[in-house]
């Protein structure tokens, strides 16, 4: 077998990079004239090509350590491509394609449609480049590269209020945290005198200067929690998923919050793992506060709303709280593997069902039906096919064994009983049960309600009903195809 | 030589006006400033750490947050623009066509 | 070794004496001819209208602004490459440090070509300035 040259292992990064820059130079060739087929088929290509290499890599154990036991590391170990960095590849890769081939139809007749593609690919770019960083410096300019083209996408419809509206919000509070975290980085720099993980993690041993590590630490903390979209720094999530085109709500809660998740966990099981950290500040304490309380802010406040749209938004900052337990339950021992793996499990399966879940609501937002729960009623009359797929979304994200979300549950439960916190294993299960009730709202408004009169579909668009079936069909196939998933996730958590 | 204590003081005063700014300011632009200050502080870490350790990532980090900063003021500013035009006016305090 | 203070004590020292300085002999060299007219905004006579806080740049300017911040600070990205590039060539050859630096700057010029031909350098006349223009010329 032919051996490629070591930079190629970082191919899927470079795929979606090559991608965006292509998009402009077609728009460059050609600004006025929107070929919506041409911009839509170059972007799907390139995020299809980048996740199918990043399988084949995964298959091939291109991220596997090599005989001598070393990873493939580049730029001087600035960058690192393992399985988990191939892991998330593939899941920003996949989540970017359905959402490409959900915006053809969703942005056909508007806009700014080569600025709206190439924004897209290139946030994930980032976030992508996120899960191969290998250093504080990498990560903030890939945690940036993922953000900015976020606020812009954001704001994409300059006209409509409620867009630019959630755009300011959106950029406010990450301007401010992306400052926050910088501030986070040095002062980690200033106690460790290094930037790359592994030496971070090499210099942390007991004479360090707590005060400046301590600080630093939870500043890096509150970064993660507003990439991540978790308690304190949540408040953006709700107005920015509601405020967003549907399409860039579906990428942002699913790719976006997992690189704020792989950032994570590269930065506090790499480089901030250990007796000497946890001494100065108990970050696992600090995540499990935080784990605990966004899962019962985001599940309370997403029982309360009207808005099927701002409801899926706060469930998905609960969801963040759900994966907030592969950090809070690294308690140091021989579980910490399968913790993390669990986590990297259900950001997966969550990125197939929360996508589907925000292209359905993409549909209905192209059907122009209104936004409300009672606007949903009787909706299964007109259009079943569609209406079965957001079922199946649904009572996965509640948990329910009809798609992969009951296993990746039952899989972070398992996490807190083998870690010994059962106490955030009780908070899952009192919150899920909770989910239920406001995620079966829809169901039964969508099939058991009678259709309000003169509710008409006319309009079946392709691009949107492919992408939500797919969605559908992945997280019905997780179900018994599972076990390739969590082995690959456990594999890639136990190499770091 | 300069103590590090002495830049450290300086940058955690520069990182505590940004916050103060981005807290009580109304104003979107005094907000970008706000943030600006805040990024710079952590400059002002990142090269007095470098100079302390005797290695240069500290001093190139800088440079690319440096890099960071213009863009991110390049996009904030785009979106103060189309805020203004929306809503015409800048307080960011005024954008709350929806609920919390 | 003397303390190095000193030569920050110096530089604050200079620094506030040569403004300080230049305000003092102006004062006394300049004749003081106190009178109204002085006061005004416009001494020509012109009585202001409006508010100066509703002084309103063409949004042009913005455009090329923010062109500007956004590639100037890219320089400082390069001006470290250029000073270890002949050494660095000596001693890694030309791929490995001439191609990343073209890379970059390739990317730098496709995104600057797709500014330039979606008109963000283009200056568009706005049409009552060309309007007022051409009554002038009348």
């Amino acid at each position: 077998m032919v051996q490629l040259p070591t930079w190629t292992a970082l191919s899927p990064t470079l795929l979606l990079g090559l991608t965006a820059i292509v998009l402009l130079l077609v728009d460059s060739i050609d600004p006025d004239s929107s070929n919506n087929e041409l911009l839509a088929g170059v972007a799907g290509l390139g995020s299809i090509a980048a996740a199918a290499t990043s399988v084949w890599f995964i298959v091939a154990g291109t991220g596997l350590p090599a005989e001598n036991g070393e990873l493939i590391s580049l730029f001087d170990d600035q960058l690192v491509v393992d399985q988990m960095a191939l892991f998330f590849s593939f899941l920003v890769a996949s989540v970017l394609t359905l959402v490409v081939v959900a915006s053809y139809d969703y942005m056909a007749d508007k806009a700014r449609q080569a600025k709206y593609y190439s924004l897209t690919v290139m946030a994930a770019t980032g976030m992508s480049l996120l899960g191969s960083a290998n250093g504080l410096a990498v990560a903030f300019v890939a945690l940036e590269l993922a953000s900015l083209p976020s606020y812009a996408l954001v704001a994409i419809l300059k006209t409509n209020k409620g867009s630019v509206e959630a755009a300011l919000k959106y950029f406010l509070v990450g301007a401010l945290s992306s400052g926050v975290f910088l501030y986070g980085i040095s002062l980690v720099y200033g106690a460790t005198g290094s930037l790359q993980f592994d030496a971070v993690a090499a210099a942390l041993t007991d004479g360090v200067p707590a005060g400046i590590l301590g600080i630093g630490v939870l500043m890096i903390v509150g970064g993660v929690a507003f990439k991540t979209a978790s308690v304190p720094f949540h408040f953006w999530a709700p107005e920015a998923y509601e405020g967003a085109p549907a399409p860039i709500s579906a990428f942002l809660s699913s790719a976006s919050k997992a690189a704020g998740f792989v950032l994570a966990f590269r930065v506090f099981a790499t480089a901030l793992m250990g007796d000497a950290v946890l001494a100065v500040v108990d970050w696992v304490l600090v995540f499990q506060v935080l784990a605990i309380v966004t899962m019962f802010v985001g599940n309370f406040a997403a029982a309360t709303q009207e808005n099927v749209k701002r409801m899926l938004a706060y469930s998905s900052v609960g969801h963040a709280g759900y994966v907030l337990i592969g950090l809070a339950a690294l308690t140091g021992g021989s579980s910490d593997a399968y913790v993390l793996g669990s986590g990297m499990m259900h950001l997966l399966v969550y990125g197939f069902m929360n996508t589907g879940a925000f292209l359905f609501i993409a549909l209905v937002e192209y059907w122009d039906i209104g936004r409300t729960f009672e606007d949903y009623n009787g909706l299964a009359t007109q259009a079943p096919l569609a209406c079965a797929a957001m079922t199946v979304f649904l009572f996965s994200l509640a948990g329910l064994p009809i798609g992969g979300g009951f296993f990746s549950k039952f899989n972070l439960l398992m996490a807190t009983v083998r870690s010994g916190t059962w106490f955030l294993g009780a908070a899952l299960i009192v919150n899920s049960a909770l989910s239920l009730y406001y995620y079966t709202r829809v169901v039964k408004a969508m099939w058991i309600e009678e259709p309000a009169s003169g509710l008409e579909i006319e309009r079946y668009p392709i691009g949107l009903y492919t992408a939500v079936l797919v969605a559908a069909l992945v997280t019905v196939l997780l179900l018994p195809g599972f076990d390739a998933v969590s082995q690959t996730a456990e594999t890639a958590a136990s190499l770091l | 030589m300069i103590p590090t204590q002495y830049y450290l003081l300086l940058s955690a005063a520069v990182f505590c006006i940004g916050i103060f700014g981005v807290l009580t300011r109304r104003n979107a632009l005094i907000f970008l400033m706000s943030v600006e200050l805040i990024l710079n502080a952590a400059n002002i870490n990142l090269v007095a750490f470098s100079f302390q350790y005797g290695n240069l990532s500290g001093q190139v980090f800088a440079l690319f947050a440096m890099g960071l900063a213009a863009a991110e003021v390049a996009v904030g500013l785009g979106i103060v623009l189309v805020l203004y035009r929306n809503f015409s006016d800048i307080d960011v305090t005024e954008a709350t066509t929806m609920r919390w | 070794m003397s303390n190095p203070w000193i030569a920050i004590g110096a530089l604050a020292l200079v620094g506030v004496l040569i403004p300080l300085s230049m305000i003092s002999v102006s004062a006394l060299l300049r004749p003081s001819v106190p009178e109204q007219g002085k006061r005004a905004t416009y001494e020509s006579g012109e009585i202001p209208t409006g508010s100066s806080q509703q002084i309103r740049f063409n949004i042009q300017y913005y455009m090329v602004a923010l062109l500007f911040v956004v590639f100037d600070i890219e320089t400082v990205l390069i001006f470290p490459w250029t000073v270890i590039y002949r050494d660095a060539v000596g001693a890694l050859g030309y791929e490995q440090v001439l191609f990343p630096m073209l890379l970059f700057l390739g990317v730098l010029v496709a995104g600057l070509a797709w500014a330039w031909r979606n008109g963000a350098v283009q200056w568009v006349k706005s049409p009552r300035a060309t309007r007022q223009l051409s009554t002038n010329n009348e």
